[in-house]
């Protein structure tokens, strides 16, 4: 095992795959595209370690959520895009709804505490 | 879809490795490019851009990890890496892998021709349709110790006729006979066998050419049809299909060859290259004697639907009925069934199962020392693992990369097994072991080497998993502050390897008792008198056939002539004649009556051999008292016989035989014909060495004419000299004989004994390397102990200790485990012994002499073992052993 395992734990890991299904609602991105528009969105709040993101794309392609293929940036750099499938956007709905649902309990819990 | 999706993008990372590594780098840089890009931009100075970009990163190669992980293709990944990793570490020690591959494949190699066998005889199916449904059919009386007997021919037909559970019967005669076969080329004597007409179909056996033999050919119709051999078909026929319809000369009468047998056919303890129906005289069936004599074997087909009990007990039904209603011949006549490949293959299965029990110890053994040699080299390494464990290498990992290795291992070392093992199975079956491989197709097959492939797998894993444990088990921080070095095999090294030691003399005692006590044996059966002298005889057979011999004179005129003209050779002695040899099975038995004792006669088994007036001479079988036979015992003048002392004794105690007339019938009547005893002669062992003489009648030839004989000569010096002036001699007299069984009387003796001899040679060769290769364990032990503490040694003798006292402490450690090898291995082998109790003669299975020996064997072979390295530790210069860290 490594020294120090930067795995994230559970939640932060799947916030992140709901923030990219997120963002890949708009149009096909590439890896780097994806973790400046998370930043920007969250106005950098969400710093997002951008060495995880990459597992956590690869995850997402093999559940079928995003598909992937190489293209030509505007600069005439190979880069690999990836975009929402139909399935991915169903997940993103779930996922969001159960988000929004755990969250609100959270803060429930919290108010209450 | 999902499932698919992910089965393609996993399926791709595993096919395609370098393009999946490729795109993920690919996509990184570019990240790390566009970031950097964007700090440029912000103002930073490239070089800080890209460090910049670089630490917001993360971890590239974390990343990458993480990635590789997620393709779900590391195992994969670690094994590639395990296997290159052991493959280098294989070639950094050669020494070490070549000792450890080649001890493998001593080890895996006797499994495989072992198995091989195994695999013929006993795991394959017998080559007939169906042949789970065939059963033998056997006899059995109390009364007589017949147990698995033959069968009256007459009782097997009514057994045929009215048990219904059987869908078909079939028998044939266990004894082969010969042939001489003439008209193509030299006279050929080949194995003939008799059968009745539904044998090939009942065992579901089509022919290749032509057709099988029918019902009414079981009972004579005028015709002589005969099937062959596919392997005389092709010898002397050159495979000619035409072959069907024509004729050939058989024993100098013409016979129809009706068909051929399909090359896979082959009937076990049944070798025969032409096949006669039965053709009983159809009249015999109202016999008497037909019931009387024992001399068929049959099998049955069961009826679909039907078990093997139903039709057993439908057989017994029958049987009983048969015993009441032919008290004279079938009072207390028993029959049962027992499945046919039980039957064929029953005697052979314990000592091939023994066979297998001591390569397995061999294997054991194998794998101890194999285990011994790498936690050796464990030790050497301990640095290095202690390193990678440092680094953050996972336990886990370390022992199942560890386990890659001794895998490997095995994994060549079972390649090498196999190919010693392919030339092992051929030794094997050349030596033809008699009885012990009823089946000729022995070889390697998918079976044989998947099961090698089995053993050495398991091998890999028992033989690595001592090194690979220990391995794992250690604190890093011991390892490194040590150094690796100073105190290399540390006590825990020591523990396991004593106790692979222990095992591995344990198992090597269990084995080498097995083969003392089978040496013992042979010897014992070695030394036996067989109550004739066997050196200088030679022996040959003459068929002599009947077409052309049909007369009583011509047959005696013949033998009359080859005995006068060998007797005439140079240097020899004296020439004999006999129905069958001694030590090599008896033909017939039967009871017999005395005259003038009142009551009927006891049930009694006597054997009957007939015999020349030179015989007992030429085997120097001893007279007792009375005479032995002369030129005047011939055919027409008064009945004479010839009784061996075992029968005198059982028969006519305190009496004296020589005079008395007995007859051949347990019930004399008007027919039957009375002999007078003329004399009493030594006991020969009929039926094998190993077997005490029977009771036995000894008749002249001319007066109990039936079958052929065989020639025994004594020559004054070697019998082999006057071979071929013998065959010359025959030849002169009828050069259309085929001369067979052309050996020495000691060649016929060994025989006899070929099959304990095989075992015995086997048994010990294992026993020998067994026991060689627990030594060298103990020796690599005994030398490690001496190189972990060459310093102590140094400081001892720099201390002034006798050099004695520092070699005792070495020989001690040996001997201390030898002592405990030795005590686990007696106390295991006096349970396994008891395995081999039917294969012993006249020896305990914890017979003491060997129970004795063999242990103080092992003890002085591992003291010599570990002297070596004692004499060293002895001779160790201590400023250099103090100054070695």
């Amino acid at each position: 095992m490594p020294a120090t395992p930067p795995v994230p734990s559970d939640v932060i890991r799947g916030t992140l795959e709901l923030l990219v299904l997120k963002t890949l609602t708009l149009e096909p991105m590439h890896g780097w595209g994806i973790s400046q528009r998370i930043q920007q969105v969250s106005s950098g709040v969400l710093e997002v370690n951008q060495g995880s993101l990459y597992p956590a794309l690869q995850r997402l392609e093999l559940k079928g959520w995003i598909g992937s293929d190489w293209r030509t940036t505007e600069n005439n750099r190979r880069a690999k895009y990836y975009r929402l499938t139909a399935q991915g956007r169903r997940a993103l709905g779930a996922e969001t709804e159960s988000w929004r649902r755990y969250v609100s309990m959270v803060d429930a819990i919290l108010r209450t505490a | 879809m999902s499932m698919l999706n992910g089965i393609r993008l996993r399926l791709r990372s595993l096919l395609r490795r370098d393009v999946t590594e490729g795109d993920l780098n690919d996509e990184i840089r570019l990240h790390i490019e566009l970031e950097t890009d964007k700090n440029v931009k912000a103002g930073m100075p490239p070089g800080d851009a890209r460090r910049e970009a670089m630490r917001v990163f993360g971890g590239v190669e974390i990343a990458k990890e993480a990635h590789r992980d997620g393709r779900g293709t590391r195992w994969l990944d670690d094994l590639v890496a395990d296997t290159r990793f052991a493959v280098r570490a294989m070639v950094r020690s050669p020494a070490i892998s070549g000792a450890a591959i080649i001890t493998l494949a001593l080890g895996i190699g006797a499994n495989t021709a072992i198995f091989s066998a195994i695999d013929a005889v006993i795991l394959r199916p017998l080559p007939f349709t169906a042949p789970n449904r065939l059963v033998e059919l056997w006899e059995e009386n109390p009364d007589r110790g017949w147990n698995r007997a033959q069968i009256a021919p007459s009782n097997f037909f009514d057994w045929n006729d009215h048990v219904h559970a059987f869908d078909g019967t079939a028998a044939y005669a266990d004894f082969a006979g010969s042939a001489t076969l003439t008209g193509a080329g030299d006279p050929r004597l080949v194995g003939s066998a008799r059968v009745t007409g539904g044998f090939f179909t009942v065992l579901g056996v089509a022919p290749e050419v032509g057709r099988s033999f029918t019902d009414d050919e079981t009972w004579d119709n005028g015709t002589n049809v005969v099937m062959l051999s596919h392997r005389l078909w092709a010898e002397e026929f050159e495979s000619r299909r035409e072959i069907i319809g024509t004729t050939i000369e058989l024993d100098g009468r013409r016979a129809e060859v009706v068909g051929v047998l399909p090359a896979r056919f082959a009937f076990p303890g049944l070798d025969a290259d032409v096949w006669h129906p039965t053709a009983y005289p159809k009249e015999n069936r109202a016999k008497e004697w037909f019931r009387r004599a024992h001399f068929i074997r049959g099998f049955a087909r069961l009826r679909d639907g039907v078990t093997a009990e139903q039709a057993n007990a439908e057989l017994q039904t029958v049987v009983r009925r048969l015993q009441s209603e032919y008290p004279a011949t079938n009072t207390h006549m028993g029959a049962g069934i027992t499945p046919l490949h039980e039957f064929l293959i029953g005697d052979t299965k314990r000592p091939l199962m023994i066979l297998l029990g001591a390569v397995s110890l061999l294997l054991l053994i194998a794998c101890a020392n194999v285990g011994n040699l790498l936690l050796v080299q464990a030790a050497g390494r301990e640095r290095e693992v202690a390193l990678r464990l440092a680094l953050g290498a996972g336990r886990l990992r370390l022992v199942r990369q560890a386990l890659t290795e001794s895998v490997l291992l095995s994994g060549v070392g079972g390649a090498a097994g196999l190919a010693l093992g392919w030339w092992g199975t051929r030794a094997l079956v050349a030596l033809r072991p008699p009885q012990l491989l009823k089946v000729h197709d022995v070889h390697m097959n998918w079976t044989v080497v998947a099961y090698v492939a089995g053993i050495a797998t398991l091998s890999g894993l028992l033989f690595g998993i001592a090194p690979a444990l220990w391995n794992s088990a250690r604190a890093p921080s011991d390892a490194l502050k040590k150094g690796g070095h100073g105190d290399l095999g540390g006590t825990r090294l020591r523990r396991w390897g004593n106790a692979l030691v222990v095992s591995e003399v344990a198992l090597a005692l269990v084995l080498t008792l097995g083969a003392g006590l089978l040496v013992r044996s042979f010897m014992k059966l070695r030394s036996v008198n067989p109550g004739f002298d066997a050196t200088g005889v030679l022996t040959l057979s003459v068929g002599l056939p009947a077409a052309r011999y049909d007369t009583f004179p011509k047959v005696t005129a013949f033998y009359d002539e080859l005995t006068r003209r060998a007797r005439a050779m140079s240097g020899v002695e004296s020439v004999g004649l006999v129905s069958q040899l001694p030590a090599t099975g008896y033909s017939w038995s039967s009871d017999f009556s005395v005259a003038g004792r009142p009551g009927p006669a006891p049930i009694s088994q006597v054997v009957h051999r007939a015999i020349d007036a030179g015989y007992t001479t030429a085997m120097r079988v001893p007279l007792i008292r009375g005479r032995i036979f002369n030129e005047a015992d011939r055919d027409g003048s008064p009945m004479v016989v010839l009784i061996n002392e075992a029968l005198a004794t059982k028969f006519f105690p305190g009496e004296n035989p020589v005079g008395q007339r007995v007859t051949f019938d347990r019930v004399p009547d008007s027919a039957s014909v009375w002999r007078t005893i003329v004399g009493v002669v030594g006991n020969e062992r009929q039926g094998s060495i190993a077997e005490e003489a029977h009771a036995e009648f000894l008749a002249p030839y001319t007066q109990d004419k039936d079958g052929g004989l065989d020639l025994v000569v004594r020559t004054r010096d070697d019998p082999r000299a006057i071979m071929r002036p013998l065959r010359a001699i025959v030849g002169a007299l009828d050069p259309k004989l085929a001369i067979s069984h052309l050996r020495t009387m000691e060649e016929v003796r060994a025989e006899s004994v070929a099959r304990e001899r095989f075992l015995t040679t086997l048994l010990l060769a294992f026993g020998g390397v067994g026991l060689t290769l627990a030594v060298v364990g103990v020796y690599g032990v005994m030398a490690q102990l001496v190189r972990g503490r060459i310093r102590e040694m140094g400081i001892r003798t720099a201390l002034g200790a006798p050099a004695r006292s520092v070699q005792w402490i070495v020989v001690r450690h040996g001997m201390l485990l030898a002592l405990g090898g030795v005590t686990v291995g007696v106390a295991a082998a006096l349970f396994t012994t008891r395995a081999l109790f039917s294969l012993l003669y006249q020896v305990d299975p914890v017979d003491l002499p060997t129970f004795a020996a063999v242990p103080l064997l092992l003890i002085a072979a591992a003291v010599a073992a570990s002297w070596i390295p004692a004499w060293r530790a002895s001779r160790v210069d201590p400023m250099e052993a103090l100054r070695a860290d």
